[in-house]
């Protein structure tokens, strides 16, 4: 045990030991390896017990207050005890270095922990005491809210593109995306209630801040239950709000691209569907981020479809599917175990990542295409300002491919392409229509 | 020298400290933990997540501990001194969902940070639910300079 251990990387050795009064006793002092063991200096007053823990200990404050670059490493085992010194053997060891296992690494692997004294503390008051978010923290969690940019960014997309075409009511795309809104909150929620159902998320032991849901349930911040209901009242809201836009904009048209939104989000996790779990999920939510909320939010403005809104739609559901892509290769080892076969489960690195960078180069030509065969104005293009970024993107996924928690930058920098890329094409509608008020 | 003032003066500044307590096996266990002193109240207090709480169920069943205050770069007086405290601990668990935070006053001295780190909450909640362990001081040790070559000086409450 002692022949690994790089004695340079702690700045404190301390010995403890249980003393005569029955509390534990330590002292400072310093080691060095011989033949295996540690040999400890020991003052000669000191009479330490043979039966030994030894903590090697380091932090590097910081000028400005502080501290950062955790380790440490206890050591429980026998000792030799001479005159000046002590020579320890080590039988087991535990401890943390924050430069091999990141702090958000650390935690989650001591969640069961965290359950098991809450477990045990219930038991000792007789009632359950439960880990508590203040409600709206907790409501952002749970239905992971800042991803509600992925169905704002189609939302505008279609929008644009009919104010492109002249058309444009404030309402109606306060409704349309309220309402899309909703659909991807229960898109969220219902996610997790069946991903912790099906045991995707109970497997996933390496988590981020966008892969491995929203641990709501895992972490006891909500039941199933809970989330199961807060999920059908999202759906429930939805459809009321879908069915007036249908009844006045448009009943058929609006009804099927509903029920296809509604049916693609519940599907995606649910069974007996289970999309995601067949390696169609990307698939699906490429369809149901791009054409559908596009095409629908379009059809509510214009109450027609068009090939601008057609074309316009393709590009931001690469993106959106993309993002799940990429998100799913930290999952992937976890979804594997799980039964859930995603696409990233079923390829090789290289393989994902030729399909990553084929379908950046498709998505950004399309926005291309449709300037050039004018079904998009011109200004739309000040989306392809977003290539540098992708490409760094790209980059970032390789260099840290299937390592979670060093893939964290990779997986931020390809939602912010996504979602930047998304916005920009529809401020590049919103532009034209703008600037074509103004020459008139 | 006053030992007990010259013990309190490293507890306020310590940046890291090492608690022992001792398991059912009879074993010590010793992990690095931020101490919080109080001079009001003459007693110091630690804080730990629900997530690392296996100290906790040790120490309710035995509440001896033994915390020493040692590394020249880890204690930010002006005088250095190695200190050993054995103490009794008591365990507050009521509310561990903020029954903590009165502590954050004296958490902010050793890592000024702290509060950009609690505002954050929402993305490590089970860290942020905290244990206070609560060590009233029962027997001194104090090398005066870190000398360890000479017996330590000693205070008993």
């Amino acid at each position: 045990m002692t022949a690994e251990l790089e004695l340079e990387k702690f700045t404190d050795v301390v010995v403890s030991y249980v003393d005569d009064d029955g509390y534990p006793m330590s002292y400072s002092t310093t080691a060095r390896k011989q033949n295996g063991k540690l040999v400890l200096e020991k003052p000669t007053y000191l009479k330490p017990k043979k039966q030994m823990t030894v903590l090697l200990n380091h932090i590097t404050p910081l000028p400005t207050g502080g501290y950062t670059d955790r380790r440490y490493l206890m050591m429980k085992g026998e000792a030799e005890i001479l005159q000046d010194r002590v020579v320890f053997t080590p039988r087991k060891s535990y401890g943390w270095d924050e430069k091999t296992k990141p702090f958000f690494q650390y935690c989650e692997e001591n969640v069961p922990q965290a359950k098991s004294y809450l477990r045990k503390l219930s038991e000792s008051v007789g009632r359950e005491v439960k880990a508590r978010l203040p409600t709206l923290q907790l409501l952002f969690r749970a239905t992971r809210f800042p991803f509600l940019s992925a169905t704002a960014a189609p939302v505008l997309i279609g929008v644009g593109s009919a104010t492109y075409l002249g058309y444009f009511d404030f309402l109606l795309f306060i409704l349309t995306i309220v309402g899309a809104s909703l659909i991807h909150l229960g898109l969220n929620t219902a996610n997790d209630y069946f991903d912790s159902k099906l045991g995707a998320d109970e497997k996933n032991i390496q988590p981020t801040p966008f892969s491995g849901g929203s641990r709501i349930i895992q972490y006891g911040l909500l039941t199933s239950r809970q989330v199961a209901t807060m999920s059908a009242l999202f759906y429930a809201v939805a459809l009321v709000i879908g069915l007036y836009l249908a009844f006045t904009r448009g009943l058929i048209p609006i009804l099927t691209l509903m029920a296809l939104g509604v049916f693609i989000s519940y599907a995606y996790t649910a069974p007996p569907f289970k999309l995601a779990y067949r390696g169609v999920g990307e698939i699906a939510v490429g369809v149901g981020f791009g054409p559908v909320i596009v095409l629908g939010s379009h059809f509510v403005q214009t109450q027609q479809f068009t090939a601008e809104a057609v074309l316009a739609s393709i590009p931001i559901g690469i993106f959106i599917a993309l993002i799940l892509f990429i998100n799913e290769i930290p999952d992937s080892p976890y979804d594997a175990a799980a039964g859930k076969r995603t696409l990233v489960t079923r390829l090789n690195k290289a393989q994902v990542l030729n399909i990553y960078k084929i379908l950046l180069g498709i998505a950004y030509a399309l926005i291309v295409a449709s300037v050039l065969l004018q079904l998009a104005s011109p200004t739309a293009l000040i989306a392809l300002i977003t290539i540098p970024r992708a490409v760094k993107a790209v980059k970032l996924v390789d260099q840290t491919y299937g390592n979670p928690y060093l893939m964290i930058p990779a997986l931020a920098s390809n939602i912010q392409v996504a979602t930047f890329t998304g916005f920009l094409h529809a401020a590049g509608f919103f532009a034209w229509a703008v600037i074509q008020l103004f020459a008139r | 020298m006053d030992i007990f003032n010259s013990a309190e003066d490293i507890m306020e500044n310590a940046l890291v400290s090492s608690l022992s307590y001792l398991t059912p096996a009879g074993t010590v266990s010793t992990h690095p933990m931020l101490p919080l002193y109080s001079r009001e109240r003459k007693k110091l207090y630690m804080t730990s997540s629900i997530l690392f709480s296996k100290k906790i169920e040790h120490i309710k069943k035995n509440p001896k501990v033994g915390v020493l205050f040692s590394g020249r770069q880890f204690i930010k007086t002006q005088n250095y001194s190695v200190l050993h405290l054995k103490g009794d601990a008591k365990i507050y668990e009521e509310n561990l969902h903020s029954g903590w935070e009165w502590l954050v006053e004296l958490w902010r001295k050793k890592e000024p940070y702290i509060d950009g780190f609690i505002r954050q909450r929402l993305a490590l909640p089970l860290f942020w639910e905290r244990v206070i362990i609560e060590i009233t001081p029962r027997e001194l040790y104090l090398w005066k300079d870190g000398d360890s070559s000479k017996e330590p000086l000693r205070w008993r409450a």
